[in-house]
């Protein structure tokens, strides 16, 4: 043993046999990462990107078809479990659901790590802190904004430390709204009108103002919701596009916040979804005749937005908001995440819901004379007749982006007569999605929701 | 465990040892000695132990003798002879008669005086080389010494008496011979025979040899004449069932794909997370491999990086479903492996630290032997066709399981896509009487094998070299040119200098293999409906529309049109260097250099795809594994008391490196360029790199006592650059001790029935850093080139997160061993306990996404124990001049066992794993039955009550999943026979296994399900309800996700109704050859010539319905192949 012994002291010196280079060629340390603002910028460049159908903020249309299904806009044509969200049969199996769930918590954390690498970051200047600091908010508000309308309360998580986050259980719907609201507030305070970069990409003052109005109208906060969605109508800097195809371009006049595609190969993933590849095609999705019966006539929204397809002599109607399934084709097509028309509705509907009717469906009508279509109808002293045209013009004007119309049909509590009119199978219960299975297994603080 | 005990009384049997003819009948005239001497060993089994100078001054010998007792019969041919002869242990020992003059005279004076003399000798081999280190001691006394350089050896100084000398060298045959000292000069002569019984043969061990006799690990030896009749190409399927505690199991029956092995059971927890949307899965735990010293580069991973008809063959009912795709192993040619050991225990492992903790494979390859230059030659041909065939439906069997899907849901097939619920063109618009046999056109051809190998190989026993060349090429069932290729040159050179001190070894292997495939697709293609409309056009082009109805996801033969090149480039060299310094020390160091390089290109033609929806595309990649490893030693053996004392101390350098590259081009204007990269118009590309750096200093030292005690302790210290500063050293070490209790000399009395007798046991402990470099430190990348820049800004994304604290997983083993030798050791037996527990262990933690990634690297502190069985029989039967019969057993038995894991309950692994059940424990509903009246699927919730609907999840967490059974393999083994007589030689091996595992509904309802626009299974017919009061195995039809049956259907593979006895017997190889006589390779001036006949999965005996029990659950990957092989082999 003393020959062992003389072998290990031998051994325990040799440190430099198995000494590496200090970090991977492809890695640097997270110390490297924020050296700097020009480095700083890379991770927060990598927040705004896309990765692998990790979308930012459900870039990759999963959030538009599943909705769409759940809603009345989408059917599937195809055998798979998407079919599940159109009939309410989802299960805490169902992948889609997983994506819903994953990829924004896989994002929030990147967000968090770069408020944590800037916060009281001695190498970067306090603008370039408050800058990317509200940016970041902006950013985690979307993303609590769509999972608390599609799960209910979700886990709260403000930390990348894993050690405070594996273990958390839901917190209240409530809860989610005062982190959304403190975010963008504090994000409010930190922006300035001028947008940081090129374009629409990054968000502005009035970005954070234009959720802040969502984010109120969702919460039934209808004199904020109609002050800061007037603030970004009343800015100046954004104006309707008069022609429906240029809405959804790059460099369109209307965005409050646009994303480049920044896929590749291909466009906006929408069009990858629901635009045929070739003619006769099969489709993935088909827009429901409910959706497609509340056009009127002569809304031109319907000959520029919908596409249409014949197969077997059967004409087949999709989605075209976006039309490039390649990323060549010109004129470019960015992701839209706000914009000024939706903007208009919000104001209608807190305007509405404050009894100032004619303001509303002043607003109703902006839309609607960009559609080629003629001054709403509705009765202006009856503010049911003029919620029910605001909600109407949301679900034409708005369909098929951001899960707006499956929102609007349950925070209105009108899913249930509605899509039961529609379809069988809904309940209450299918009002939220399940909590997937496997993040039950790994957090057993998180409970599911009814009827799963 | 019927068919265990119908084995086991199979096994007994054949021991009914026929007793040694020691009458014998010779007629020659003036014949020389060897000849004599050859002849009675053939009738008698004795062996002759002479030399060449010895028996240089022999006459020749005139004899007739017919049926004479041996004694007599020697008595007569050394009459007159300068020679004696002793009978010693069924050896017949030959001396030289007298001294010289000098030495009878000083010798006599002695005698007279009773002077002590020297007794003195040397330990040759048979072809008259020295042996060196062989030892030899004097029974009852406290000597024992080693021949030196030249093979002498010698006692001074020993009183006049009678003695029993033993002489023994690992790999030969043990000698006792008693001699008289009578004080006259003598000079012994021994000569020791190569071991033909298995106790005594040599085996590899981790920096050595050994042999069973005096080993106290765990080692099980697979040898050339094993593997060489087993037409396989991946050596790795040659080792199935072969060993006990080895379990090896086949991916699929493509050519080249992976084989999975382990040893002794499933140690480690951590759970794969691929991508944070799958469900974790359970990792399978597999040996370091070691080829000629050098620890294999890439180990047992797959060398591909795309995705290919291999990788699509996922086996969804087997162990770990990422595990389809190559295998580097089949780089290298079966028949260039002269053995595999594999290395069980704690002290069989141990010396390998870190590295062994799963258990190690030894794969040694062939050397040069000393001799007349030897070519050797073989050829053969394979014929391979699917083993297990699935039947699947015809057409009209399928249109009405189709019909029966709509009406049990109350629905109406339509030929418009708008009614997605009622959309069924296979019923409304294809043909309706169109037939095809999708499993006959995808895999039903007979495919062949070709295999060429041809050795050169001689020189004198100071130099030797063996150069070996090989071929094989395997054809997949596919229809199209897919194919994999193996060009092989393997080289060995040994030289010893004149003194025997200096030895050196070189060898070499470089092989290259290709496999040609296709794009994702194929096998599971076999569930196409059969009535689907021709997909080729009569142009041979693909079609893409009928009548309307879009063909693009049914495109089969798209895929074959997508070639995947794969090549692989194995290169190993090995060089090991020794000097000895002074006799018992040498100094000595092994030098490995292990390359393992695979390129590949794919690509995505316009011929492939839909003209109107083209985009050209070609992948390129590059894969690399390197190790270096160097590793000085020093050894010493000293004689101590009645003892031999060994030592060995060594140190390890090991850097491993993987780097890989993978570019896409896509938008190519032409296929004619999809050859290269550069007319890409979009490029991304990516990168990856892994470092591994291992040091460790080591000792073994090894005291055996009077041929009796055996006692063997291993240390070492390992440090490894996965962890963090401050934790990357770990102390490892084990105890080994053994009693040959056939020693005594109670035993010795009966020694007729009992030859051999061992206790052994050994208990150690061993490490384990199986992560990846760096995930101690948080870490930033930047996304791949695919991923545009965000307005000209690189993106950047943290890759893991940070914990700095994990450090090695441990592993204690305990072994304990039991050797017995019956009838002169021509019945061994052998019987094993052990019991594995590791703990802390390593694990990459599943987390709930919430926190950001879906694993963080840490320990854990779980122990898993893996105990166990082993019993391994080896028996020569009959052993006569012309027939030989010898079998060997073995079956094992293991038990794996989580015990101990503190707060499982709120761990992530709360509904993986559950204590004091196998790790491989499965979580689902318990299956009642189909309800007669509702048609459904009917499970029982945890509280027991009945539901078709139980809710999701285990029962901790509200659901109805609870514990249903576990996949541990229960038992399992082989039983081979090989009987030869004259110039046949037949060997049959069956291999055995039982386990709990998914059956054929498991795919059935995971996938498309039952009543879905695909094909299914004939078993199915007749099988699901269709009308109230039915009783039947399944339930109601459904023919959309709408459909009410989708609930229950979805549930059932969840569930305990998919799972069943998963137990066969295969006949895994039947191998007969013929030897041509001696009288025609006279005349044809060759020296051997055979041919034979190999057969390769011929048989299987199961239960198992259908698919093949070796891939359950998976009735669409590519099946298990049954080969017939015909060739030559000759020798010049």
């Amino acid at each position: 043993m003393t020959v062992f012994l003389l072998v290990a002291v031998l051994f325990a010196s040799c440190k430099k046999f198995i000494e590496i280079p200090a970090n991977p060629p492809s890695s640097i340390t997270q110390k490297q990462q924020f050296a700097d603002s020009s480095t700083t910028i890379s991770a927060v460049a990598g927040v705004y990107t896309y990765f692998s159908g990790n979308g930012f903020a459900y870039s990759d249309a999963a959030l538009t078809y599943t909705t769409g299904l759940s809603a009345d806009e989408l059917l599937y044509a195809q055998s798979t479990d998407f079919q599940q969200f159109y009939n309410y049969s989802l299960t805490p199996l169902n992948s889609a659901v997983n994506n819903l769930w994953s990829y924004p918590y896989q994002s929030v954390y990147e967000v968090n790590a770069v408020l944590n690498g800037v916060n009281n970051n001695s190498g970067l200047s306090t603008g370039f802190q408050k800058q990317i600091t509200g940016e970041m908010e902006v950013v985690r508000a979307l993303y609590y904004f769509n999972m608390v309308n599609l799960f209910g309360g979700v886990p709260l998580v403000t930390s990348t430390s894993y050690s405070a986050t594996d273990r958390l259980p839901r917190a209240t719907t409530d809860v989610i709204y005062k982190q959304m609201l403190a975010d963008l507030t504090d994000a409010r305070k930190k922006l300035t009108a001028a947008y940081p970069s090129a374009g629409r990409a990054r968000p502005n003052l009035y970005t954070a103002l234009a959720l802040l109005a969502k984010v109120n109208l969702y919460d039934g906060k209808w004199q904020s919701a109609y002050n800061e969605a007037d603030s970004v109508i009343q800015s100046g800097n954004y104006t309707l596009e008069s022609n429906l195809n240029n809405v959804f371009l790059d460099g369109s006049n209307e965005a409050i916040w646009q994303l480049p595609a920044n896929q590749g190969y291909y466009g906006v993933a929408d069009a990858q979804y629901f635009v045929p590849g070739y003619p006769g095609a099969n489709l993935n999705f088909l827009l429901t005749a409910p959706l497609l019966n509340a056009f009127e006539a002569g809304d031109e929204r319907l000959q520029n937005w919908v596409g249409s397809s014949v197969v077997n002599g059967n004409t087949l109607y999709y989605p075209y908001k976006y039309k490039n399934v390649s990323a060549s084709t010109t004129p470019t097509e960015d992701q839209m995440i706000l914009r000024l028309g939706e903007l208009y509705l919000i104001r209608a509907e807190a305007a509405a819901h404050l009894n100032n009717l004619a303001q509303a469906l002043a607003d109703v009508n902006v839309i609607r004379a960009r559609a080629g279509l003629a001054a709403s109808t509705a009765d202006v002293a009856s503010q049911t007749a003029v919620l029910a045209a605001v909600m109407h013009e949301r679900q034409v004007e708005l369909f098929c982006e951001w899960g707006n119309r499956w929102f609007d049909l349950k925070r209105t509590g009108t899913a249930a007569a509605v899509l039961g009119a529609e379809k069988t199978g809904y309940s209450a219960n299918a009002a939220l999605y399940p909590v997937p299975q496997s993040q039950i297994l790994l957090d057993n603080l998180l409970t599911q929701n009814p009827g799963y | 465990m019927k068919l265990t005990t119908l084995m086991l009384f199979l096994a007994f049997m054949q021991v009914s040892a026929g007793t040694l003819a020691q009458k014998v009948t010779l007629s020659e005239r003036n014949a020389s000695l060897t000849t004599i001497f050859e002849q009675i060993r053939n009738q008698t089994g004795y062996d002759f132990a002479y030399t060449t100078s010895t028996i240089k001054a022999a006459k020749p010998v005139t004899i007739d003798v017919k049926n004479e007792d041996l004694k007599e019969v020697l008595d007569k041919i050394f009459v007159g002879q300068p020679l004696s002869y002793t009978i010693q242990n069924k050896s017949v020992v030959v001396s030289i008669k007298e001294a010289s003059l000098f030495g009878q005279l000083s010798a006599m004076v002695k005698g007279a005086l009773n002077i002590p003399t020297e007794i003195d000798g040397t330990v040759t081999d048979t072809l008259g080389h020295p042996l060196v280190g062989a030892s030899v001691s004097i029974k009852g006394k406290n000597l024992i010494t080693q021949t030196d350089s030249k093979g002498n050896f010698s006692f001074p100084n020993m009183p006049q008496g009678n003695y029993t000398l033993v002489v023994s060298y690992i790999g030969y045959e043990k000698l006792e011979v008693d001699i008289t000292n009578t004080g006259k000069y003598e000079h012994l002569a021994f000569v020791l025979r190569l071991a033909t019984s298995q106790l005594d043969q040599v085996r590899v061990i981790a920096y050595g040899t050994d042999s069973r006799r005096f080993s106290v690990g765990s080692v099980s030896t697979v040898t050339a004449t094993d593997i060489e009749k087993q037409p396989v190409s991946n050596p790795l399927l040659a080792l199935q069932g072969q060993a006990p505690g080895l379990n090896v199991t086949a991916t699929s029956g493509i050519p080249g794909s992976q084989v999975l092995v382990q040893v002794r059971g499933q140690n480690s927890l951590y759970l794969h997370q691929d991508n944070q949307y799958s469900n974790p899965t359970k990792p399978l735990d597999q040996p370091l491999f070691i080829v000629d010293g050098v620890p294999f580069a890439a180990q047992n991973i797959n060398v591909n990086q795309f995705a290919s008809l291999v990788t699509a063959q996922s086996n969804s009912g087997g162990i770990n479903p990422t595990s389809a795709g190559i295998s580097p192993f089949g780089n290298i040619d079966p028949a260039d492996i002269e053995s595999i050991s594999i290395l069980k225990d704690a002290d069989a492992t141990s010396i390998y630290g870190t590295q062994g903790s799963n258990g190690v494979i030894l794969i040694t390859t062939k050397k040069g032997k000393p001799g007349a230059t030897t070519f050797d030659l073989n050829v053969n041909t394979g014929f391979n066709s699917v083993g297990r065939p699935v039947q699947l439906l015809n057409t009209q069997q399928y249109l009405q399981l189709r019909k029966d899907a709509y009406a049990a849901d109350g629905a109406t097939p339509t030929n418009d896509p708008n009614n997605y619920l009622g959309y069924a063109p296979d019923l409304t618009i294809f043909d309706q009487n169109k037939y095809t046999d999708w499993q006959k056109v995808i895999y039903g051809q007979n495919t062949t094998n070709t295999d060429v190998h041809g050795s050169l190989s001689g020189g004198n026993a100071a130099n030797t070299f063996l150069i070996s060349t090989g071929y094989n090429r395997s054809t997949y069932n596919y229809p199209g040119d897919f194919a994999d290729q193996r060009y092989t040159l393997h080289s060995n050179m040994h030289h010893s200098s004149q003194d025997y001190r200096l030895s050196a070894d070189l060898t070499t292997d470089f092989g290259y293999d290709q496999n040609n495939s296709a794009g994702y697709g194929g096998a599971q293609d076999v569930v196409l409906a059969p009535n689907l409309p021709d997909l080729f056009g009569p142009s041979g082009n693909l079609l893409w529309n009928y009548k309307g109805v879009d063909l693009t996801s049914y495109n089969f033969y798209s895929s074959l049109k997508q070639p995947t090149d794969l090549e692989n480039y194995n290169f190993n060299t090995a060089f090991h260097i020794s000097y000895k310094l002074f006799d018992g020390l040498s100094i000595g160091a092994t030098l490995g250099y292990n390359r393992n390089a695979t390129d590949e290109h794919s690509i995505d033609p316009g011929v492939a795809q839909n003209p109107a929806y083209l985009n050209r595309q070609a992948n390129f990649s590059a894969n690399t594994f390197q190790t270096i490893n160097i590793e000085p030693q020093i050894n010493y053996d000293k004689n101590i008391g009645k003892g031999i004392f060994s030592a060995l101390i060594g140190s390890t350098y090991k850097k491993n490196t993987n780097n890989s590259t993978y570019t896409t081009g896509q938008g190519y204007s032409n296929d004619n360029f999809l050859g290269s990269i550069n007319s890409a118009p979009i490029v991304s590309a990516l990168d990856g790199y892994n470092i591994y750096k291992y040091s460790a200093g080591f000792a073994r030292l090894n005291y055996i006592y009077d041929s009796e005690f055996i006692i063997n302790l291993t240390g070492r210290r390992d440090g490894s650059s996965n962890f963090g500063p401050g934790r990357q050293f770990g102390n490892f070490g084990s105890v080994g001790a053994g009693w040959i209790f056939s020693e005594q000399k109670l035993f010795k009395k009966s020694s007729c029935i009992l030859s051999y007798g061992k206790l052994s046991g050994s208990y150690g402990t061993s490490g384990s850093d199986g992560i990846k470099a760096y995930q101690y430190q948080a870490l930033y990348a930047s996304f791949p080139t695919y991923v545009p820049n965000f307005q000209g800004i690189r993106p950047g994304y943290p890759t893991n997160l940070y914990n700095p604290d994990y450090s090695w997983a441990t592993k204690k083993s305990l072994n304990i061993a039991l050797d017995l030798g019956f009838f002169n050791n021509r019945l061994l037996l052998n019987a094993t306990y052990y019991r594995d527990q590791e703990n802390n262990q390593l694990v990459n933690y599943p987390l709930p996404i919430q926190s950001g990634f879906a694993t963080v690297l840490g320990n854990l502190d779980a122990t898993v124990q893996n105990q166990g069985f082993e019993f391994a029989i080896n028996s020569t039967n009959i052993k006569s001049k012309d027939f030989t019969w010898k079998t060997n057993f073995n079956i094992s038995f293991n038990r794996n066992k989580l015990i101990a894991f503190p707060n499982l309950v709120n761990s992530s692994y709360a509904s993986v794993y559950q204590i004091g059940q196998p790790t491989s424990i499965i979580y689902g509903y318990r299956y009642k039955d189909v309800n007669p009246q509702t048609g459904l699927f009917e499970f029982y919730t945890k509280n027991g009550a009945i539901s078709s609907n139980p809710a999701y999840g285990p029962a901790a967490t509200g659901g109805d999943e609870v514990p249903i059974g576990n996949l541990e393999i229960k038992y399992a083994g082989g039983l081979g026979n090989i009987f030869t007589y004259k110039q046949f030689s037949l060997y049959v091996f069956c291999q055995f296994s039982s386990r709990n595992a998914p059956n054929y509904l498991a795919e059935v309802y995971t996938g498309n399900q039952l009543g879905f626009a695909y094909n299914q299974p004939s078993a199915v017919l007749n099988n699901y309800w269709k009308a109230p009061g039915d009783i039947a195995p399944l339930q109601r039809l459904a023919s959309s996700y709408g459909s009410v049956a989708i609930g229950p259907a979805l549930r059932f593979p969840q569930s305990s109704g998919v799972y069943g006895d998963d137990t066969y017997l295969r006949i895994k190889t039947v191998s007969l050859s013929y030897q041509l006589p001696d009288a025609l390779l006279k005349k044809m001036r060759i020296k051997g010539a055979s041919i034979f006949m190999n057969g390769q999965n011929l048989l299987t005996f199961t239960d198992y319905k259908v698919g093949d029990p070796e891939t359950p659950g998976a009735f669409t990957s590519f099946p298990i192949q049954r080969i017939v092989a015909f060739g030559l082999n000759l020798k010049f």
